[in-house]
Formats: structure tokens, C-alpha cells, sequence
């Protein structure tokens, strides 16, 4: 009874923070400086003329008030509709929607990547507390953390895809080709959870069941997977869903380095381009993922804890 | 309190549960696996298959990298018609050939009188899907262009007629000598509208080439065109990648995973040059012009003039590394028109004007006049090696004690070129767009032009272009061109600094592509081959 | 035993919280220096010598317009470390001042700050700077604002929960009692009593949003060519990299050595202050 009251209850609590998202996006596109209708026709290239910047204006709506602008946008965008790009006329919802799928790839196999990477190397670290390797991931950790996406993301071309000619530029088109970007996104998410694995578990290790466990001859592997990674387990995916921001926004460098055709890379063509609805509805969308993740993982932490199960 | 909590639960699950705990945990790996498979499945299959067709070793498919990548294929639109031309599916009635003279192409002759023209059409042209080409057709398509594109505007006002089977007239109204030119631009390409679709992803056009598949915004890819009217096209297909970063496109052709391209940089220039052996680097001066406008509204004669006389295009020619060529005046030196003359850079000369002005160096090496610094505005815009261009100007321009302050923006038609807020203002464009003087200097130089935006007036200048607008005959046109630049150069209005050059790079066993063609919109022909 | 361990430890952490804020303090110096200490102008072209390889005169070496590399990074130190410590305080001013207000007052204004701390806290950081850098175009006064719109959230949070905590401790209700006004209250009790915390979240600020303004300029969206910035020199270098790797090298190393730095710093202080979640002990 409890869980579905609290899974409504946080549903409840989207709401507002929904409307704040779309408030915030639209009040941004008012800082871009400048005409909206004069930026509209010079991104498509259209010679500007007082009658046709008055019918623009008019056509998208800027004679009426900001209020009304927003109620209308807003109202656009329930039906799904974000407005159209300035260069192509195209619906922005349609690009982004195409894109999403491929930062959707990218994101979770880095995520995956990272999970698959810093769970056994964490656990591994807090077991060996203080043993050699557990002093050389501490350094790799911390110089991880340390590197700029794009830096790592230059160096590993250069050296996978020059040097040594491992792996193909062009990432699209390949299973392989998708190997560097998920691990220049999924390296410096590993160190930063390598980190939590490593203290979850020697948290759970120093719990009484633990010894329990022990007393009783359970074998080691055994506790190590069951109960303590586990326990550890709920600390683990917090953090993780937290970093998941981290990694939408790194995300835009790496696909511009990558040439990975995801909501990155769109975005920073739109910014070349000046394509303001295109950019509004980047913003709108990764803060919606964000939020939507948020809330999974939030859910996810109640269904995990064994209080709640408990009580 | 939390650790007992997980005790009471972890002793339920060792008593009772580990069964259970084992499906659970058995089914969340078989989850993984699914998920795992999928992803998998989803990479091999739909919109991954790109390279599987790139690199399918019986065929001979040519994979190149573009900097920009198309939204719809319709090729009057905007530039559009450029990269359909560049792809080797649409023609044009007439193209330049690699001498940069006029050549018909579906067109077989044409002829003017006065202001009305008549065009012959060759026999047997027909568009990829075997319809033949007609004088209704091209006329639908000048007027579709001249809609939609406002470079080609007066084609929408002109007045056609339909001869016979394979012959049209245009009347222009005015005497208007250009038009053939402009029948050669790539964007007055000739389409099958009635089977095109809106031209959203569907094109039928005359080339060697037909797109096979297109994503809006992505990768292209063309197949040969087994129903060409004017052979059979080597190669079997080719794919252009969007690859807007210069390096990019340099590592992945030394990664062996492009064939060839264009706009090469500098630097990778350098690199290929070492390897002669896997590349050949193909460098001819082009029509792409870097050039400043000097505002004579906030900088007399004496500043403008020592200006002109401290840049150095020799020099920045030297740093840009053989990806331009200096220039004096905004056409190829090899154009019959364009034959002006500027002083040679000289600092000492440069100083003395301003000292003549009444300047004084200070003590920081820079001149000043009235306690006021010669400080003066340098806006640009970070492309086409401008922002390059700047700072080395800022830097000859600090030897003779003028300080440049740099403003980069990034429209440069919205902000300085609109607003006039500049002393210096750079600017890059395609000076010679069809083998003609006169595109340039009517938005350049003519009253109230865009790029006139430095407050150049010259009463003879305007009535030279109002003479060069009708002209017909070429040497006089050439000589009226002349004339018009001159006097540019001589009032200090404008600077022409470089023309970029043209540079191709192909793996060695690539043949053809244009790379002797000084203009940017060749590329893929029927010729183009690979070993 | 215990206790004497203890105090082993903590003498331990003090002389590391000594030793970083040293390093730290040399590259302040450095940026605040820099225009004194560069060997050659970081602007000045050298056609004979591109993309040369280090030398005795140009310890870094040069980019492809010649110009020294070691100048430019030590020119770069100061973009970076001005940049990044006008955002943090920018945003730990705000955040605090907001923080402090909304949990000290409660009610109304505590509902409003939170609620735009929530739809602030909604956009991933990155993402929010690059529209809002992207859509007011790329300059470096942008890019810091950007950084410091998404920064604030951070501290108001922060502040208004040790607000909360403290407010009903003995000694500021002493103070309320005593008759000293709210502002005073704030000023004098409570803010000292949560400094530790905000100088670690500080600290910590400090190397992600040097890493985001690299980020930025790399994109093109923070400093322009040709100023020197570490970012902007490193996305300029990537197309000769082959031929002259130290271009990259050089900015890359003290974008990492600071960054590295800063984050060093924040986790010492937290040791030091015993705040926050445990760092890797």
C-alpha cells in the first residue's frame, strides 16, 4: 500500500516541476539577443524587408503578449508539438525524436559500460582495502575524475584510431565504431563509481550480519554477491542515476567528436545554425529525461531497500 | 537499525529463499542478455547498414566526406544545388568547364537577340527514370527556382515560350547578358517535378548518379544511374559522410575509411604531402575570396591607406600554408577581367602617412594622436580561416603601431556587415560564381549593395556598373571590371587579400573528381573512377 | 591508542590541506603573474618556426601560427582560474544569500526558493550551460553566466538544510532572545557555523566548472580564438596533432594538473571539516 502511495505521490510532485521546465525553456529563448523574426529569416536566408519582418512577426505570434506565448506554446506542446526548426521548417519534435534514439544507445551502453567496469573493480578494491591495487585505482579514480570528456575523447581517437588503427572514425555505421564514444563517456563515470562501490561495500562489511554470515561457514563468494553487492547495490544505483545528468551533458561533446548523429550533435548544428526552436527543445527534453530518470531510480531505491519491504 | 533490519532479511532469504533468490537472479541475467541481444539485433539491422554497403569489395563505391550536409534534396533551394551537383545527380543547361569558359551540357546551343533568347535543347537527354527531357520541363523548373531561391528571382519574371520539341525562348525584358551564367548555377538544376514527389527525399534528375538513399541532415548515398543519357558512370555508387569538423574527415582518410574529399585544411595537407605514395593532393586557385572592407565613415584616407599598406598578403599566404593564394584583386589572376594593380606592402611607408596625419608613436609602440590611441575595430567571424586571417592582421598591424582591437561575431551579416560598426571588416565569399566580374561588384560596390557597407561612393563607379549590368560584349565588360576594382583598391575602400584554393585529396587510384574544376559544386561525374 | 591515531590523522590531513593550498596558491600566482612571466608575447605569429617542436625558447614548443605554446598556457591559467572563481563566487553568493533567507524565514519565500531550486535542478548542468551559451551565442561573459545560472542550486540547497538545522540549536535562540535582529543573527551565528561545508562544495565547484568552461570553449561557446584559453587551444590543435602533438599536450596537462588540483583540495578540506559523505577513506 505504501509503495503505490508513494510512487503517486512522487508523480504529484512532477507536476510542478514539469511546468517550471517548460517555463524555464521558454523564458530562455528570450536571452538569445536580438529579433526572433529577424533570426528566423536570416537562418533561412531570406532577405529582410520591413513587410516581411512584420508578417513573420506576425506569423509567429510576437505581437501578442509574452503570457499568451507561453499559454499557446504550451498548449502546442502537450500535443506534442515543439514548433518548427528556423532553418528547414521541419517539426523539432520529429529531430529530436530521431537523435533521441541514438544518445539513447550511446548513454545506456556507456552506462552499462560504466556499471559492468566499476562494480567488480569496486568490490574488488574494498575487499583488498589498502592492498596495492586498492592504492593505484585511488590515483586512476581521482585522475579520472580529473580529465576533461573532450581531452579523453581526443586522446583515445588519436591513439585507437591513428596509432594504432583499431577502431573506425566514423562511429555510425558499426557495432565497433561504437566502442570509443561509449567508453570516453563511460571511463570517467566508472571512476566516479568505483569510488561508491568501493565505500558501500565496506560499509556492508563492517555490518554484524556479515560476521553472522561468516560464524555460520557461509562461503565467502557467496556473501560477497548475495548479500553484500546487493545492499550495496541501492547506494550503487543512486549515485549512478545521479551521474546520469553528468552523462547527457558530456554526451554533447563526445557525439560532436564522434560524429555520432544523436541530440548532441543536433544541438551544436543548431547552434552553428542558429536554430533557436531546435535548441529550446534540446534544453526541454534532456531536463524531461533527466527528471523522468530521477524518478526511476527514486522508485527503484524504495522498491530495492528492505525496510520498506519489511515494515 | 538499518543493519538488523537487512539481518532479519538476509537470515529469511539463507533459510527459506535461496531457491528463489536464484530464479530472481536468473531472470534479471536473462533480461541483460535480451536487452544485450537487441541492441545487438537493432545495430545490424535498419539504419546501421551503412557500412555494409560502403564496404562491400566487388563493387566500386566511393566514400567521401562533405562539411555540409543537405535537410531536402530539392536543388533550388537555397545553395542545395551545389551538393546535388557535387553528388553527380543533377546537371545543369550549361557547366564550367575546368577553364572556367562556359559549356552546354543538356543544353546543345544558344543564341540572343536582344533581350530574348533561344535555347536549344540536345537530343536523347532524359532524366533517371527514362523520361525524356523537355523544353516544358526546364522551363518549369527555371520558374520553380526563381521562386523558391532569391538569388534567381528575375526567373519568375521572365517570359518562356516553347518552340518545338527540343527548343525554348526566355525573354529577359532587360538586355541582360549574364543569363547563360546563370543557367550553369548548380541551384537552376533540371528535376523531373513529376516525379520527384515534393522533394523532400525523392529527386529524378539528369545525372550520372540517382540518390539511393538519404537521411535529412546525415549520410547520402548514390548509385549509378543505369539509364544516363551521356554514358555509363565508372563507379557504382559512392556515399557522402557529413563531416563538418576538418579533422575529422583527415583521420578517418588516413584510417582508411574515405577515398577522397575536399576543402582540405592546412594541416592535413601537410600530413597527406608526406605520404605520396597512398595520396595525391590536388591544389588549384579557386574562386573563394578573403577580403576586408575598410569603413571610410570612421577612418580617413591616411589610416585606410597605411592599413592597406601594412597587410601583408604575401605573409599571411606563407601562415595559411598553401590553402590560399595572395591576390591583388578579388578574381583568379588567370580571368580575363580582374587585371588591377595595388602598392606592395610596406610598413616605413605606412608609418610616414600617419605620421604625415599627425600621429605620434608612444611609448608603447603604438601611434596616437591627441592622447587618443589608433585603435581601430577588427570585426570577423570564426570560418573560412578568418579568424586565422585576424589575428595575423592584428599582428602586422601592431609593426606599424596601429592597434586593432578583434571582435568576432558570429553572424556577420545580422551584426557588423548590417550595422557598419567595424573599421576593418573581413569577409569571405565566392567572388566569381559563374565566370563573370559582375555578381561581385553589384554587391560589393554598387550604392546600397550589402557588402557596400563601408561608405564607398564613387559617381563614375556606379554609372561603370549600371554600363557593366548590360553589356554584351565580354572584352568590354572586362575592361569596365578593371576600371570598377581599380578604383576600389585606389580609394582604399576594400582590401583583397587571398583566394582560397581548391584542394582535393584522393587515395592514390582515384580518378576524376573534379579536382581540376576551380569550382567547389564539381565533384562526382560519370568519369570519377576508383582501382 | 585510538585517540592518539586520531590525532596522527589529523596532523596528517592538516599538512595535506597545507601542501595542496601551496600548489594552488603557486597557480594563482602564476595567473595572476602571467603577463610577467610569459617568455614570449602568447599572441605574437612566428612564421619560420610553426608547429615547432619544443625548444629552449619556446619550452612548449609552437602552434601552427608559431606562436609559443608556453606562453599561451600560462596566459590560458588565468582565463581558467579567473573564469572559475567568478562563477563560484557569483553563485555561492546567491545560493547562500537565497538558502540562508528561505530556511531561516520559512513559509512563503521558503516555498518559492525551493520550488526554483527543484526546476533549476531539473536540467543536467552541462546541458542548461550549452543552451543558454548557445542560444545567447559564445562569448566568454556567457559562458560564466551559463555556468553560474546552473551553479547556485548547489548552495541554496545546501545552506537552507544547515539553516534548518541550526536555527533551533541554544545559542541562536540565546541571540533571538538577546535582541539581536534577524540579519545579525544570520551574519554573525549561523554563517560561520556552516563555512566549512560551503568552502568544500566550493572547492569541488571550482574544478567542475573549470572542466565546463574548457568544455564550453572546446565546443566553440566560451572564449574565442585567439585569445588563449586551455579549451579553445586544445579543439584549435586537434586538426595538427599528428605533427604537432605538444599543442594539444601542454593545454591538456594544465587543464588536468588544475582541475586535478582543485578537486584534491576539495577533498582534503572535507577531511579536514569532517563534512559531507566519506570521501575514499
Amino acid at each position: 500500500m505504501s509503495m503505490r502511495k508513494y510512487i503517486s505521490g512522487r508523480f504529484l510532485q512532477l507536476i510542478p516541476v514539469l511546468l517550471g521546465i517548460t517555463f524555464l525553456t521558454f523564458a530562455l529563448l528570450s536571452l538569445a539577443p536580438g529579433d526572433p523574426a529577424q533570426k528566423k529569416l536570416s537562418a533561412q536566408g531570406v532577405a529582410v524587408s520591413k513587410e516581411i519582418l512584420e508578417e513573420t512577426r506576425r506569423e509567429m505570434g510576437l505581437d501578442r503578449p509574452w503570457g499568451l506565448r507561453y499559454i499557446n506554446w504550451l498548449s502546442g506542446l502537450i500535443h506534442g508539438d515543439m514548433g518548427n526548426s528556423y532553418k528547414d521548417g521541419t517539426p523539432v519534435a520529429g529531430k529530436l525524436i530521431k537523435a533521441m534514439k541514438y544518445t539513447g544507445i550511446l548513454s545506456f551502453c556507456a552506462f552499462l559500460s560504466a556499471l559492468v567496469i566499476s562494480i567488480p573493480l569496486g568490490v574488488y578494491c574494498g575487499v583488498k582495502k589498502n592492498g596495492v591495487f586498492d592504492r593505484v585505482m585511488r590515483w586512476f579514480c581521482l585522475a579520472g575524475n580529473a580529465v576533461p570528456g573532450f581531452l579523453l575523447a581526443v586522446l583515445l581517437m588519436y591513439f585507437f584510431c591513428l596509432r594504432i588503427q583499431a577502431f573506425p572514425v566514423i562511429a555510425k555505421g558499426s557495432v565497433k565504431g561504437l566502442f570509443l564514444p561509449t567508453m570516453t563517456l563511460a571511463l570517467p563515470l566508472s571512476c566516479r563509481l568505483i569510488r561508491q562501490v568501493r565505500a558501500s561495500v565496506l560499509n556492508q562489511m563492517g555490518m554484524e550480519y556479515i560476521d553472522g554470515a561468516k560464524a555460520r561457514g557461509v562461503l565467502k563468494p557467496y556473501i560477497l554477491i548475495f548479500h553484500i553487492l546487493r545492499n550495496a547495490m541501492i547506494s550503487i544505483l543512486t549515485v549512478a542515476g545521479l551521474s546520469f545528468g553528468t552523462l547527457l551533458g558530456g554526451s554533447v561533446v563526445i557525439e560532436t567528436i564522434f560524429m555520432w548523429p544523436g541530440m548532441g550533435k543536433l544541438v551544436m548544428d543548431a547552434i552553428t545554425a542558429r536554430d533557436y526552436p531546435v535548441i529550446q527543445g534540446f534544453v526541454m527534453v534532456m531536463a524531461v529525461i533527466y527528471v523522468v530518470i530521477n524518478l526511476i531510480v527514486d522508485i527503484c531505491y524504495h522498491l530495492l531497500d528492505p525496510r520498506l519491504e519489511e515494515i | 537499525m538499518g543493519g538488523s533490519v537487512s539481518t532479519i532479511l538476509n537470515i529469511r532469504m539463507m533459510y527459506g529463499e535461496r531457491e528463489h533468490m536464484m530464479k530472481k537472479t536468473m531472470a534479471v541475467i536473462m533480461a541483460a542478455v535480451f536487452l544485450a541481444a537487441s541492441l545487438t539485433g537493432c545495430n545490424t539491422s535498419n539504419s546501421f547498414g551503412t557500412a555494409s554497403t560502403g564496404q562491400a569489395p566487388d563493387k566500386k563505391i566511393l566514400r567521401v566526406s562533405e562539411s555540409f550536409a543537405l535537410q531536402t534534396l530539392n536543388p533550388h533551394l537555397d545553395y542545395q544545388g551545389w551538393y546535388t551537383s557535387i553528388y553527380g545527380v543533377t546537371e545543369t543547361l550549361f557547366y564550367m568547364n575546368d577553364q572556367s569558359t562556359l559549356t552546354p551540357l543538356l543544353a546543345e546551343s544558344a543564341k540572343a537577340d536582344g533581350t530574348l533568347w533561344t535555347i536549344k535543347l540536345k537530343e536523347h537527354i532524359s532524366f533517371s527514370n527514362g523520361d525524356p527531357v523537355t523544353p516544358d520541363m526546364v522551363i518549369r523548373n527555371l520558374k520553380a527556382a526563381g521562386e523558391i531561391n532569391t538569388r534567381f528571382a528575375d526567373f519568375k519574371d521572365y517570359t518562356y515560350g516553347v518552340m518545338d520539341q527540343k527548343t525554348f525562348t526566355i525573354d529577359t525584358k532587360k538586355v541582360y547578358p549574364m543569363l547563360l551564367n546563370d543557367l550553369a548555377s548548380p541551384e537552376l538544376a533540371i528535376a523531373d517535378l513529376d516525379h520527384s514527389g515534393d522533394m523532400k527525399t525523392g529527386l529524378v534528375a539528369t545525372g550520372p548518379f540517382v540518390v539511393s538513399s538519404f537521411e535529412p541532415g546525415g549520410t547520402i548515398e548514390v548509385a549509378r544511374n543505369e539509364q544516363y543519357w551521356n554514358g555509363r558512370a565508372k563507379l557504382d555508387g559512392a556515399v557522402f559522410y557529413y563531416m563538418p569538423e576538418a579533422g575529422t574527415s583527415m583521420m578517418a582518410m588516413q584510417n582508411g575509411e574515405l577515398d577522397a574529399y575536399t576543402s582540405v585544411t592546412s594541416d592535413a595537407a601537410e600530413q597527406y604531402r608526406k605520404e605520396p605514395d597512398k595520396y595525391k593532393l590536388t591544389t588549384i586557385p579557386a574562386t573563394r575570396l578573403q577580403f576586408y572592407i575598410l569603413n571610410e565613415n570612421r577612418q580617413n584616407e591616411a589610416v585606410r591607406k597605411a592599413i592597406n599598406l601594412t597587410v601583408d598578403a604575401k605573409a599571411i599566404e606563407g601562415y595559411l600554408n598553401g590553402t590560399v593564394s595572395e591576390t591583388v584583386g578579388p578574381f583568379s589572376p588567370t580571368a580575363p577581367y580582374g587585371k588591377v594593380t595595388k602598392a606592395k606592402p610596406d610598413v616605413t611607408a605606412a608609418k610616414a602617412l600617419l605620421e604625415e596625419d599627425g600621429y605620434t608613436l608612444n611609448s608603447d609602440g603604438y601611434y596616437e594622436k591627441d592622447g587618443k590611441v589608433l585603435s581601430i575595430k577588427l570585426a570577423y567571424y570564426a570560418a573560412r580561416s578568418l579568424d586565422t586571417l585576424a589575428a595575423l592582421m592584428q599582428e602586422q598591424l601592431k609593426e606599424a603601431g596601429i592597434m586593432a582591437v578583434l571582435t568576432c561575431e558570429e553572424d556577420p551579416d545580422g551584426t557588423y556587415i548590417a550595422t557598419g560598426d567595424f573599421d576593418i571588416g573581413l569577409f569571405c565569399m565566392i567572388a566569381d560564381k559563374a565566370g563573370d566580374p559582375y555578381y561581385f561588384i553589384s554587391c560589393t560596390l554598387k550604392d546600397g549593395a550589402p557588402y557596400n557597407c563601408g561608405g564607398f561612393q564613387n559617381e563614375q563607379v556606379q554609372s561603370e556598373i549600371l554600363k557593366l549590368e548590360t553589356e554584351a560584349d565580354t572584352k568590354e565588360r572586362a575592361r569596365l571590371a578593371d576600371q570598377i576594382i581599380q578604383t576600389a583598391i585606389d580609394e582604399n575602400a576594400f582590401g583583397y587579400v587571398a583566394l582560397f584554393n581548391k584542394i582535393t585529396v584522393t587515395r592514390n587510384g582515384v580518378r576524376e573528381v573534379a579536382e581540376n574544376n576551380p569550382f567547389d559544386f564539381y565533384f562526382l561525374n560519370a568519369d570519377t573512377d576508383m582501382d | 591508542m585510538i585517540k592518539l591515531k586520531s590525532i596522527e590523522n589529523r596532523n596528517y590531513i592538516r599538512r595535506n590541506v597545507i601542501l595542496i593550498l601551496l600548489l594552488i596558491l603557486m597557480i594563482v600566482v602564476i595567473s595572476l603573474l602571467a603577463p610577467h612571466l610569459v617568455p614570449n608575447d602568447p599572441y605574437e605569429t612566428n612564421a619560420l618556426y610553426r608547429k615547432g617542436a619544443p625548444n629552449l625558447k619556446y619550452f612548449f614548443g609552437t602552434d601552427k601560427l608559431g606562436r609559443c605554446i608556453f606562453s599561451r598556457v600560462i596566459m590560458g591559467t588565468r582565463t581558467s582560474v579567473f573564469s572559475a572563481l567568478l562563477v563560484v563566487t557569483a553563485s555561492l553568493t546567491t545560493g547562500t544569500v537565497l538558502g540562508v533567507l528561505a530556511g531561516y524565514y520559512g513559509g512563503f519565500l521558503d516555498r518559492v526558493v525551493t520550488g526554483i531550486c527543484d526546476i533549476f535542478l531539473a536540467f543536467p548542468q552541462m546541458i542548461l550551460a550549452i543552451g543558454v551559451a548557445g542560444l545567447m551565442g559564445g562569448t566568454m561573459t556567457n559562458a560564466i553566466l551559463a555556468l553560474a545560472l546552473t551553479g547556485w542550486t548547489t548552495y541554496a540547497r545546501l545552506s537552507r538544510g544547515l539553516v534548518m538545522a541550526l536555527k533551533n540549536e541554544a545559542y541562536i535562540s540565546a541571540a533571538r532572545l538577546s535582541g539581536s535582529t534577524g540579519v545579525e543573527i544570520m551574519v554573525e551565528h549561523i554563517l560561520p557555523g556552516m563555512a566549512g561545508e560551503l568552502i568544500v562544495n566550493a572547492s569541488l565547484q571550482i574544478s567542475s566548472v573549470m572542466i565546463g568552461f574548457a568544455g564550453l570553449s572546446y565546443l566553440g561557446l566560451g572564449v574565442l580564438v585567439p585569445e588563449a584559453e586551455w579549451g579553445s587551444m586544445i579543439s584549435e590543435a586537434v586538426g595538427y596533432m599528428q605533427q604537432a602533438p605538444w599543442a594539444v599536450m601542454a593545454p591538456g596537462a594544465a587543464l588536468f594538473i588544475t582541475v586535478l588540483l582543485f578537486q584534491l583540495l576539495g577533498d582534503s578540506l572535507r577531511d579536514y571539516f569532517g563534512v559531507g559523505r566519506g570521501g575514499y577513506e
